[in-house]
């Protein structure tokens, strides 16, 4: 039923409005992977911070940078990683 | 708001096929948001269930959930700052990716 509603709109579209579309969708999807990775991340960040009882409701004083330098570190660790592994590539792989 | 005129979709199809595709990407945002809050804030609040929640516990839970909430926007800075920062500064409107919260 949405289905069929969205589709007798697209092709009413002009093509200036398919292109513009497209292009929002674009946007929207790249915004979908970057809040994805958000939610990985704190995944990771909040197991490695967030280590005592649940007693405020905001992040403390060490929580804060703590949480913070996780999410620079993993994401050297990541460089680092894709780094090395272009050095193992150049080298004729393992 | 523009999404309580019923004529919309007819009007205007465009806006009105990526409004449906925002409402998708939020509440699929949210839905992750949800679920991992709750294994967290289960693991940190309930060591040991009960045979009911008691009061300390839902403290516990709502307090946790405000608490991880504020990691997911400092993380959510810090990332956008990064990938800006890699970009090379001027990239896009970034810190648009919402915050969470009440």
């Amino acid at each position: 039923m949405d289905q069929r509603q969205a589709q007798v709109d697209i092709d009413r579209l002009s093509d200036r409005d398919k292109r513009d579309l497209q292009q929002s969708i674009n946007n929207e999807m790249q915004k979908a992977k970057i809040q994805e990775s958000v939610h990985e991340l704190t995944d990771i960040c909040w197991t490695k911070c967030v280590t005592g009882a649940i007693s405020s409701s905001g992040l403390d004083r060490k929580e804060e940078p703590c949480v913070r330098n996780c999410v620079e570190r993993f994401l050297d660790a990541n460089e680092a990683v894709l780094k090395h592994l272009s050095v193992m590539r150049g080298q004729g792989g393992v | 708001m523009d999404s309580l005129n019923p004529s919309l979709s007819a009007s205007d199809p465009k806006a009105a096929l990526m409004k449906q595709v925002q409402q998708e990407a939020a509440i699929n945002n949210a839905r992750q948001l949800i679920s991992k809050m709750n294994s967290h804030c289960f693991e940190k609040c309930i060591p040991t269930p009960g045979s009911s929640l008691s009061s300390r516990e839902e403290k516990c839970f709502t307090t946790c959930m405000e608490k991880y909430m504020a990691a997911w926007n400092t993380v959510s800075r810090q990332y956008i700052g990064r990938i800006q920062k890699t970009a090379g500064g001027g990239a896009g409107s970034g810190g648009d990716m919402g915050e969470f919260g009440i």
